[in-house]
């Protein structure tokens, strides 16, 4: 599916703003499944961007001035192709998750993290599910996903990054974050390394998918937010990719930004601006498909792969 | 030079100053009171106050009108940013901060002289030896002035604490003037004695007026004496000395204008004309026309170190659009 | 054998320590003889006079730091021993091969991980699951280049000498590590309060710091600065402890002492603000933490920072000195990998030992740690200044009870060593002198070369008996002199201003008022 995406995001300050500095991680990265074909980021008043590609793999928009202004527009336009990701074939043992190797390869997926931290009652639920899901590793990424799905309510603006997983738990209702940093939080709490995921969802409304075979898309052009889901990493598999606020895998109307271990460390938008008092900031995305162009295969992995992952890659085909 | 070093330098000149001038002017008050009445006591403390603007905070502050209490509060009271120990801190501080642009010896004498005052039981010395504790706040402050002099390059550094001195120094001695002006009437021989000396002008006046105390010589004196380096023209011109050399070959800047138009006043200015008017109106505006120059010196040199006020902004997913 | 001086040493007791000046009671080592005789004239009082004197002196100078109790800041003077520490040119020769061969491996080690292939560990020198956890591991800092890979391009390196009189690193410090302005003004004073004692004693001058500081700090400029790059050193401002000494490297460099408010990113180029406008700076010697340099990428928090600065390191407009994230290189667990990364990177058998040190996350070390927790040291990670440091031999049962919590709870975040005795050194204590343990902080600079500056800081655990030698816990410190070889050959710095710099002459009794 080829997808043009516009993000914009348009700061409207209470007063005069001498200076603001931000970074924009906006950019579809490039994967086995997914590949940027375009990409543009602009601004208003006009600034200078610098572009880098951070410790995770993510491209970084980094841009700032000095100039007075009251208020400032960022947009970013990028056209992706997307495929859908296969599901894990076959069984992953449980014992494979302490192999020293995988461990040491996954360390900072396992640990706690500001935003996906965990008590005794998510131990407690994801030991339960896990169990009852047997000895597969990839029964238990779905056993813990369809548990957020069952546990968690969609729900706008009750939450906000900062509320730990536990009282997200405890409220029984979030948005896409929650739902992935729970998910995270409850793969990691039985030693499967987890990941955040920030991205664009193709759709009309973050809760809903149009069927996947839908021929006749009604939504050629929606007006979204970024959305967010988890990956877990299932020995001699890899990375498997699930949406728990859809309750989904992820397909081809998800487009990946990049990854991390929380929230942090994907942030779409961070700065600091110094002058007025306040400021709104309103993002907006705009995702239209364009007409399908048959691609014949999807190029190898570019260096937007770090090398441990590539290594990861390498590993894991010599395994199958 | 750095913005910030800039300020702190006319700051650290500025402080000292306030702090000389506040045990100059507490000295002469002090001294001058010994036989008066209480009620003659309360008024000129009263003035004191007035003069040095603190009046208001005094109140706040809830500071009997007496002798004790009212210097108490001009010399140790923490609370009150205008104290000599207040002002001599943060001078210390503004020191502390650009100690890399003042020689060993400047910033040697000025921590040398914080630590003592520190150390002094400034409570029982306001009682019981005022005379000796303000000739002491007034050599020390010389003595850093003086070491400041011999060790500082004439660079930008030395003249934005010249700058900083000055332009304190003609508010005060135009202060100190308004104190007694006040009391115009009432003011004779001994007074008029006692200001002189609170500005250490005592001598230099004699040698150019004998022991004549016409009130329009001694106001003449201390306000436009083109000799003497504490008159109010003399500190005006030794700042707009200051900002003519920061200047440079540029076009005049806002300060270096206001400074310029307050001492070609004050250079051709007719005491006859002073004295026949509303003398203390005249002196009020000169000390708002010299805080002039001070807030623009601010805008002009150190603005663009100031509001460093920072905040975040966050986008958080699934999120917006309301 | 020389025999004692007289008076002032006739009651030392060298006990069963390695004693630096002492090789057995009243048999007094080759190098410090000559010391000693000049000593010799010299009563205990006399001393203790000076050194109230010298105590005045840094008083009035400000030469101190701040020590912060319930709010209120406590200017303190680091003590100084006015006994000199003395290193003989053959040690010396030692320690320093020892150190630039250190050094250069951590530099190898941390531009690896930060901008190159990470080969130690995909070659299985060092976990990466070590490295992904250690706090000081920047993932902020990844991909930024420091030219030269001068990522510690000041490291201070803290040295101890075991029973056997041999010298063994303790732990490195490679952010920023401080002291250096100490080793300089206790140089200064010495010469004041006892020059005679230098008289024809060829000590290597230290005083050139500044110097080289400035040069290494200017050759690992972005290109674009061309010949006079300008250079800043950042600190966190009048408040930090360490305030004295930021203000001492500015002023020996001659170059600005700069708070974050004072600069500015634009179009991702640093600038400070001065009264004519902004000014391009291009090297920033930062003393402010990592997590406190850009509140865009760091804490937002921060207002001791520059927003924009990693933006504008990433683009090659500035370098920042030390790089971030060498954090992760002195991470005491990581320090127990040092030794292989010499052998990995250079090919070299290391020449300064590391101190024994037991990993707490392998099952057997741990259990024998924890069998063994009342005869060793355990210590935190990521802790510097001789913080949450747990001394097994003298803890009461409370403590080692509350340290096994510790450890079994994280033992990622504990290291465990044995104790190593610390030599001793005569030191003054009111009217005499007694043995007091002591270590030794070189400093070392890596620019396009690695020069360590002779001797460093000698710190002495000024209570009886005690092995913790920070300033922040008590510590005192002495002059360290690293004497020339004779007859003398090249000294440090140009071969032109090492002439010009003799080795320390001085003559007549100067005076400090105080």
């Amino acid at each position: 599916m080829r997808l043009d995406i516009r993000y914009r995001s348009s700061f409207t300050y209470d007063g005069l703003v001498r200076e603001s500095q931000n970074e924009l991680r906006a950019c579809p990265c490039t994967d086995e499944f997914q590949q940027l074909i375009s990409y543009r980021v602009t601004t208003s008043p006009t600034a200078k961007v610098v572009s880098s590609t951070d410790y995770w793999g993510t491209r970084v928009d980094a841009f700032g001035t000095r100039a007075p202004h009251s208020s400032l527009e960022v947009l970013a336009e990028a056209t992706v192709d997307t495929r859908d990701r296969p599901l894990p074939m076959g069984m992953s043992r449980p014992e494979l998750l302490v192999e020293p190797a995988f461990v040491d390869r996954h360390a900072e997926y396992l640990e706690r993290t500001p935003h996906a931290d965990w008590g005794p009652e998510i131990v407690r639920l994801a030991a339960e599910q896990t169990a009852a899901a047997g000895g597969d590793v990839v029964g238990w990424v779905l056993a813990l996903h369809r548990l957020v799905g069952a546990t968690l309510r969609y729900e706008r603006g009750v939450t906000s990054v900062g509320v730990p997983v536990d009282e997200v738990l405890a409220h029984g209702h979030g948005v896409c974050q929650d739902f992935a940093h729970l998910a995270v939080a409850l793969c990691r709490s039985r030693g499967v390394p987890a990941r955040y995921v920030s991205g664009y969802l193709f759709t009309r409304d973050e809760t809903t998918l149009p069927p996947a075979d839908a021929a006749e898309d009604p939504d050629d052009a929606v007006r979204v937010q970024t959305h967010a889901w988890f990956e877990a990493a299932i020995p001699g598999h890899g990375w498997f990719a699930l949406d728990p606020t859809n309750q989904t895998a992820v397909g081809q109307r998800h487009v990946k930004i990049g990854h991390g271990r929380d929230y942090a460390d994907v942030q779409p938008l961070r700065g600091v601006f110094s002058g007025g008092a306040g400021a709104s900031v309103t993002p907006d995305v705009e995702i239209r498909r364009l007409p399908v162009v048959e691609t014949a295969a999807v190029p190898p992995p570019g260096r937007l792969l770090l090398e441990q992952d590539r290594r990861d890659q390498q590993r894991q085909q010599q395994q199958q | 030079m750095l913005a910030r070093d800039a300020e702190n330098l006319f700051w650290m000149g500025r402080y000292l100053e306030r702090a000389e001038d506040t045990a100059r002017l507490l000295d002469v008050t002090y001294h001058g009171l010994l036989e008066a009445t209480v009620a003659e006591e309360r008024t000129a403390w009263r003035g004191v106050l007035h003069a040095v603007g603190l009046d208001e905070a005094a109140r706040e502050a809830r500071t009997p009108i007496t002798a004790a209490a009212v210097s108490a509060y001009l010399v140790d009271d923490r609370s009150n940013p205008g104290s000599i120990l207040s002002a001599v801190e943060a001078a210390r501080e503004n020191a502390r901060t650009v100690r890399e642009s003042l020689s060993t010896e400047v910033w040697q004498s000025l921590n040398e002289f914080c630590l003592s005052l520190r150390s002094r039981n400034l409570r029982t010395d306001v009682e019981h030896q005022p005379h000796e504790l303000y000739g002491f706040v007034r050599k020390q402050c010389q003595t850093v002035a003086g070491v400041a002099t011999e060790t500082l390059a004439r660079d930008e550094g030395w003249r934005f604490l010249k700058l900083g001195w000055n332009l304190e120094r003609a508010e005060w001695s135009s202060r100190l003037l308004r104190v007694r002006q006040q009391y115009l009437e009432a003011s004779g021989f001994h007074e008029w004695v006692g200001t002189l000396r609170s500005a250490s002008a005592l001598e230099a006046y004699r040698r150019a007026h004998r022991t004549s105390m016409d009130p329009l010589d001694v106001v003449s004196f201390l306000l436009l004496s083109r000799t003497f380096p504490r008159s109010v023209f003399f500190a005006v011109r030794t700042a707009e000395d200051a900002l003519r050399m920061l200047q440079g070959e540029d076009e005049p800047g806002v300060a270096l204008r206001l400074a310029g138009r307050l001492r070609a006043e004050l250079e051709f200015a007719d005491i006859r004309e002073i004295m026949d008017g509303d003398l203390e109106a005249e002196l009020f505006r000169f000390e708002s026309a010299i805080r002039g120059v001070s807030a623009a010196v601010g805008a002009q040199y150190f603005t663009s170190a100031h509001d460093f006020d920072l905040h975040t902004v966050q986008v958080f997913p699934g999120e917006g659009n309301r | 054998m020389p025999t004692v001086a007289a008076g002032l040493f006739d009651d030392y007791d060298p006990e069963t320590f390695f004693d630096e000046v002492f090789s057995g009671p009243g048999e007094v080592r080759e190098h410090y003889t000559g010391l000693l005789d000049r000593l010799r004239r010299f009563s205990a009082e006399d001393l203790a006079r000076r050194e109230r004197r010298r105590d005045a002196a840094f008083r009035s100078q400000g030469i101190t730091f701040t020590v912060y109790e319930e709010d209120e800041g406590i200017e303190r003077t680091f003590p100084m021993d006015l006994l000199p520490r003395v290193i003989t040119a053959a040690e010396w020769e030692v320690i320093e091969s020892g150190l630039v061969q250190r050094v250069t491996a951590l530099n190898r080690f941390l531009d690896d991980l930060y901008v190159g292939e990470r080969a130690a560990v995909h070659d299985g020198v060092i976990p990466w699951w070590l490295v992904t956890s250690s706090d000081g591991f920047s993932r902020e800092a990844f991909g930024i280049p420091v030219p030269l890979g001068a990522r510690c391009l000041v490291a201070g390196i803290d040295l101890v000498r075991d029973a056997e009189g041999r010298f063994c690193v303790l732990e490195d410090n490679l952010r920023s590590p401080s002291g250096i302005s100490y080793v300089v003004e206790n140089r200064v004073a010495m010469t004041r309060l006892l020059p005679n004692v230098f008289t024809d004693a060829p000590v290597r001058p230290v005083d050139h710091y500044g110097r080289s500081l400035l040069g290494a700090l200017s050759r690992v400029a972005p290109p674009a600065a061309g010949d006079t790059p300008t250079v800043v050193v950042l600190t966190p401002g009048v408040f930090n402890s360490a305030y004295f000494e930021h203000v001492f490297l500015a002023a020996h460099m001659g170059v600005e002492l700069v708070e974050g408010r004072d600069l500015v990113v634009d179009d991702h180029v640093l600038y400070m603000r001065t009264t004519r406008g902004l000014k391009r700076v291009d090297v920033v010697y930062r003393r402010i933490d990592d997590s406190f340099l850009d509140p865009v990428t760091f804490r937002p928090d921060s207002t001791l920072g520059v927003p924009g600065l990693m933006a504008a390191a990433r683009s090659g407009n500035v370098t920042i000195c030390n790089a971030v994230g060498n954090g992760v290189a002195d991470d005491k667990a990581v320090y127990a990998y040092v030794p292989q990364m010499i052998e990995y990177y250079l090919g070299e058998r290391p020449i300064l030992p590391n101190v024994d040190t037991y990993l707490l996350w392998e099952p057997e070390q741990l259990e024998f740690v924890l069998a063994n927790l009342d005869r060793l040291v355990i210590k935190p990670v990521a802790e510097a200044g001789g913080y949450g440091i747990t001394i097994g031999p003298k803890a009461t049962e409370a403590e080692l009870e509350a340290c096994r919590a510790d450890i079994l709870a994280d033992p990622r975040n504990w290291i465990a060593q044995e104790v190593v005795s610390l030599s001793r050194h005569p030191t003054l204590i009111d009217d005499h002198l007694e043995g007091r343990h002591i270590d030794l902080r070189p400093f070392v600079l890596t620019s396009d070369t690695v020069e360590v500056i002779p001797g460093g800081l000698t710190r002495v655990a000024m209570r009886k008996g005690s092995l913790v030698v920070n300033s922040s816990q008590g510590g005192g410190s002495k002059d360290t002199w690293v004497l020339a070889a004779r007859p003398t050959g090249e000294a440090e710095g140009d071969t032109d201003a090492a002439a010009a710099t003799p080795l320390l002459e001085v003559t007549g009794d100067v005076e400090v008022t105080s």
